[in-house]
């Protein structure tokens, strides 16, 4: 990876800090009292149903919404994050769910939008060279940094997406859903990267339904219900704990389906014999 | 350099991407970025031959070189204007009201300086930071107020245009002495034809200088590099035609100074657009707004930098049509004024959905604008039909802009 992070803090030390962070849209409360701490070179798993408020979340931390209650503490300082530019000023980086790219742009503009190099005089060939690096990283397969992002595939678009968050060497990463349109070798290559950069002592956020990815490099594993925590689990709790905790109910479709399933197997064995 | 074949350079190592290197490939590559939409500077080329041609075969004057050295002085003033159209435009946004604007400022000149006899600069500075309070104005109401650059430019049409006429009083109209030099600039001042020559050869020499050194760079960098034939060739064809143009031009009475500002004004616009950070985040913003936002682009800023520009240049075009026309009356910034600086712009390739766009859209838009005013002009025809005709490109323009664009999505280059 690139520059090493002198502005990281220590291993362990707490990065990100909420409490009793609430949002409302109108009538719908997405977010209420929702407590979160990552520490640095730590990953956190925000895992939760559709509509569990975690993107709504990652928003408040990148700035794009404001908090209708709460405070949020940044390294050690409470901050308030009034818009994009402050949080990726302060060192948090996110990737949205909607990738939040502009098409008509390539992908070296995209990578480098709102921080190119040499404001007055762009230096093309350095921003392209160091596209190429950070994309190689990811095993990205893009064919050419110099087509407009319109011209890639859903997968393409998520590589350059990660790709820019990791650009301005943040302190903390939010990853919404990244994996979401990946092939294997570049999912296997992101869990690579989330593992690298938690070593570098970053703090992750990542946001994911599938919870095979989650276990495999999450540290805890934070389940937001219906806007608020329900329960913060290690990746060695049982499936059927983790999937109560977010549907809210040890009876819910997914145990009965699984029920369902084994039951099946179970008779056509007895059939068999 | 580390082009062994071992090691591919970083950009080359797809095998699915058809590098166009050779020249027949280039024109391929051409051909193939036009299908899908992307057209470029196409539709003024062609608009231009069919332009001399019809207009020629009515009206044998049309191509004579002091009727183009005319059509070069007044595609100055509206092109400017439409400088500052491209800007708008390249964020989505539009400015119906610089007509109104240009002719605010023209009568903001006549009146400080011809009826209260202050120095012309002192008129000039206040028109433009007139424009420059407008576009404030304009971009509050958008930034805070949420409302449609479309409405509250067109509550500005008529706001702009009812200043223009109180400030013109019952008498309507202001002359300029000729001798100013302001007036002089607007109708007589003409480049020493040496100069004219020694101009032209900048802009090939500019491509070869800069191409070789972004060539050198790109190889420094392990990155492919065009190859400088066809950059070469590129630079000679436009250096013989600019060379060619100046030579016919100086058959007459040479190229106009005020042409020779807005060209000036177009480039430094181009750069600025281009190769700076305001204009990258100008296409961003005009591509996608809230991903630029969330890149951490303060959005306002550059829309208010935009509509400032739009108007300031609107101003500045307003000064110029005053130097014209040697006066400041009603009539200036009326009728197709407004229309012919939007036109041009799209004409030459801005497109009115953002995001896409360049300074020398308005140049050779405006070439295309006023050859067709001209050559009606010299027909004889009556504004009537002008306008409808005039109209009608706009039209034309407008419907090859949409096409395109459905086709470039179709093509993924949105
Ligand atoms: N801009 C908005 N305006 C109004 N309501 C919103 C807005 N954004 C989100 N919401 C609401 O907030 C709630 C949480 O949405 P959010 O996008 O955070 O869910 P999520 O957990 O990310 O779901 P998913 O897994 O589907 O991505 C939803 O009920 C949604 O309708
Ligand atoms: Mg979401």
């Amino acid at each position: 990876m690139t520059a090493t992070l002198e502005n990281a803090p220590a291993k362990g030390e707490t990065v990100l800090r909420l409490r009793g962070v609430s949002k409302n849209f109108g009538a719908v409360s997405a977010l209420t009292d929702i407590e979160l701490e990552v520490k640095a070179g730590e990953v956190v798993a925000l895992v939760g149903d559709n509509g569990a408020g975690k993107s709504t979340l990652v928003k408040v931390l990148a700035g794009v919404h404001q908090p209708s209650a709460g405070t949020i503490e940044f390294c050690g300082r409470q901050v308030t994050l009034d818009s994009p530019a402050k949080a990726l000023d302060l060192g948090i980086a996110t990737v949205f769910q909607d990738l939040a790219l502009c098409e008509n742009l390539d992908v070296v503009a995209n990578l480098f939008l709102g921080h190119e190099l040499s404001p007055w005089a762009l230096d093309e060939v350095a921003m392209e060279v160091r596209a190429w690096t950070l994309l190689r990283e990811l095993a990205a397969r893009i064919p050419s940094v110099r087509e407009p992002i319109a011209s890639l595939s859903g997968g393409q678009r998520q590589t350059v997406a990660i790709a820019r968050s990791l650009l301005l060497d943040p302190r903390l990463i939010m990853l919404d859903e990244p994996t979401a349109a990946l092939g294997v070798a570049q999912t296997a290559e992101v869990l690579n990267l989330i593992e690298r950069v938690r070593d570098r002592g970053l703090g992750v956020i990542i946001i994911s339904h599938n919870m095979e990815d989650v276990r495999a490099v999450a540290d805890r594993i934070v389940v937001l219900r219906l806007g608020k925590n329900n329960g913060v689990f290690t990746p060695d709790s049982s499936n059927q704990e983790l999937v109560s905790a977010i549907t809210g109910a040890t009876d819910n479709s997914v145990s009965r389906r699984a029920e369902r399933k084994s039951g099946h197997a179970q008779e056509s064995h007895g059939g068999a014999a | 350099m580390s082009q062994n074949p071992s090691q591919p350079m970083l950009d080359r190592s797809d095998e699915r991407v058809r590098h166009d290197d050779s020249l027949a490939a280039m024109a391929k590559g051409f051909i193939d970025r036009v299908r899908s939409g992307d057209l470029g500077m196409l539709p003024v080329a062609v608009g231009l031959v069919v332009i001399s041609i019809v207009f020629s075969a009515l009206n044998p004057v049309f191509l004579a070189p002091n009727n183009l050295v005319n059509l070069l002085f007044d595609c100055a003033t509206v092109g400017v204007i439409s400088l500052g159209i491209v800007c708008v435009l390249v964020l989505g946004e539009i400015d119906l009201s610089v007509g109104s604007m240009s002719g605010l400022s023209s009568a903001m000149v006549g009146v400080l300086w011809v009826n209260m006899g202050l120095p012309v600069a002192v008129g000039i500075l206040a028109a433009l930071v007139a424009g420059a309070a407008v576009g404030l104005l304009y971009a509050a109401l958008y930034n805070r107020l949420g409302m449609p650059s479309f409405v509250a430019t067109l509550a500005g049409l008529l706001a702009l245009l009812g200043l223009q006429l109180y400030i013109l009083g019952p008498t309507g109209s202001i002359n300029l002495p000729y001798a100013s030099v302001l007036v002089r600039f607007g109708q007589i001042l003409i480049m020493p034809d040496w100069l004219s020559y020694v101009l032209a050869l900048l802009p090939g020499l500019a491509m070869v200088g800069r191409g070789l050194r972004t060539r050198s760079q790109r190889l420094a960098a392990n990155l492919s590099a065009q190859p400088m034939r066809a950059l070469i060739l590129k630079a000679v064809v436009l250096t013989a035609v600019l060379e060619a143009a100046m030579f016919y031009l100086n058959l007459g009475r040479g190229l106009p100074w005020m042409f020779a500002l807005f060209v000036a004004l177009a480039v430094l616009l181009n750069y600025a657009l281009t190769r700076t950070q305001w204009g990258r985040s100008m296409f961003a913003v005009g591509g996608n707004k809230e991903a630029a936002r969330r890149s951490g682009i303060n959005v306002r800023r550059i829309y208010t930098s935009a509509f400032v520009l739009c108007s300031t240049l609107a101003a500045l075009g307003g000064v110029l049509s005053a130097a014209r026309l040697a006066s400041s009356s009603q009539q200036a910034g009326t009728g197709d004024v407004n229309l012919n600086a939007i036109a041009a712009a799209v004409i030459g390739g801005t497109s009115l959905f953002g995001g896409r766009g360049s300074a020398y859209s308005a140049l050779l838009g405006i070439i295309v604008i006023q050859a067709i005013s001209n050559g009606l002009t010299l027909l004889n025809l009556s504004s009537s039909l002008r306008y409808m005709i005039t109209g009608g490109v706009l039209a034309i323009a407008v419907i090859v802009d949409s096409l395109a664009r459905r086709s470039r999505v179709s093509h993924g280059r949105a």
